[in-house]
């Protein structure tokens, strides 16, 4: 494409890669003004400035997650997502996901609970992307509850493969959603109207990762009672 | 800081050479810039500095060559560089530590209040200062 060629990026094939590139280093600069002026490294700023720049710095951390998620799968596509596997514990990347979406989960009015079995053995995966998709189910498990959420995560160890399953009490998946939400982009009209935020990309980036990992995901739903999101991760 | 630490700063986005080099002036570090490979090479071999915070991508000599260069001179290749990396460029973050990077830092994830932190533990860690 002309764009792409004007700029030398010879290897991106697509817009998405090109414009996710060419956001990354003013989104960075942005970041970090803004954490100057946050810090007071500038002179002391009111408790007005504060709220507001803290709220442009979240619009802007959000802007970069999408980029994130952009170049995800704009690789995804052009198969050239590669892993950086190394030992890790599961378990760990578990309960950080929990500890950092845990004010998020309080708004919501929702319990998560843990249980690992004690042997889960360390894994030899790249903790990046796997956190990145147990933060992604827990997420949705949180956003779509009904609210008085309670969130049931296991991780158990079954002969070489390590399972993670998400049980959540909230909307539900529904028969004709089930067949598209590991689609790229697909957000369905019922989750809109309940969380409108959301690009759609999180399942696909997810389910790209799990299987790169040598792991199957999948789900189980009932419109209305909740959902059980499952995955494995070879052992070995 | 008795006698100020220089680190010299290679990126050649100036917004982010602006922010980075204000920021360490302010935490009493003696910044040097450059913004291109050449220049910075130039500056590495000519002033010695106890850090080099290197940008990857760049114009003339990109910061692998740098680094390589570095590696293969005595007379600076002790001197610890802290690789600059942009995200989508994780492969790069090997390639960066396999050829002697101290450390890396990705631009939008990593906090600009903890720079002067990070420089400061790998100028101990090298120097033992």
């Amino acid at each position: 494409m002309a764009l792409a060629e004007q700029q030398g990026y010879a290897k991106l094939t697509d817009v998405t890669s090109v414009i996710s590139h060419q956001l990354k280093t003013p989104l960075a600069g942005m970041k970090s003004s803004l954490e100057v002026l946050l810090a007071g490294d500038l002179g002391e700023i009111s408790k007005e400035q504060k709220e507001y720049i803290q709220l442009t710095l979240g619009n802007v951390n959000k802007m970069i997650l999408l980029v994130k998620d952009l170049l995800d799968v704009s690789r995804i596509d052009e198969d050239r997502f590669v892993l950086k596997p190394e030992k890790s514990n599961v378990v760990e990347l578990v309960k950080d996901a929990i500890g950092e979406l845990s004010t998020f989960a309080q708004a919501k009015n929702t319990e998560i609970v843990l249980d690992a079995e004690p042997d889960i053995p360390p894994l030899t995966i790249d903790a990046i992307k796997i956190k990145q998709v147990i933060d992604n189910i827990l997420y949705n498990a949180i956003r779509y509850n009904k609210g008085k959420g309670r969130i049931e995560i296991t991780l158990k160890n079954n002969d070489g493969t390590v399972l993670l399953s998400c049980k959540d009490n909230g909307v539900g998946i529904s028969e004709e959603d089930k067949k598209m939400i590991f689609n790229k982009y697909y957000r369905s009209p019922r989750v809109i109207s309940l969380a409108p935020d959301g690009t759609g990309l999180g399942l696909y980036i997810s389910k790209a990762i799990i299987e790169k990992s040598g792991g199957t995901i999948w789900f189980e739903s009932l419109e209305g009672k909740g959902t059980i999101f499952y995955f494995t991760l070879p052992a070995h | 800081m008795d006698t100020p630490h220089r680190i010299l700063l290679i990126e050649d986005d100036k917004f982010l050479l602006k922010l980075y080099s204000d920021k360490l002036a302010r935490e009493g570090y003696s910044v040097s810039m450059a913004i291109t490979g050449e220049e910075g090479l130039g500056k590495v071999k000519q002033e010695k500095p106890d850090l080099v915070l290197l940008d990857v991508i760049l114009p003339q000599k990109n910061g692998f060559d740098i680094l390589r260069e570095m590696k293969a001179d005595e007379t600076v290749k002790h001197i610890p560089v802290v690789l600059l990396t942009n995200l989508g460029q994780e492969s790069d973050i090997k390639t960066g530590m396999d050829l002697g990077a101290a450390d890396y830092l990705v631009k939008t994830d990593f906090s600009i209040t903890k720079l002067p932190e990070i420089v400061n533990r790998h100028i101990k860690e090298a120097h033992g200062a």
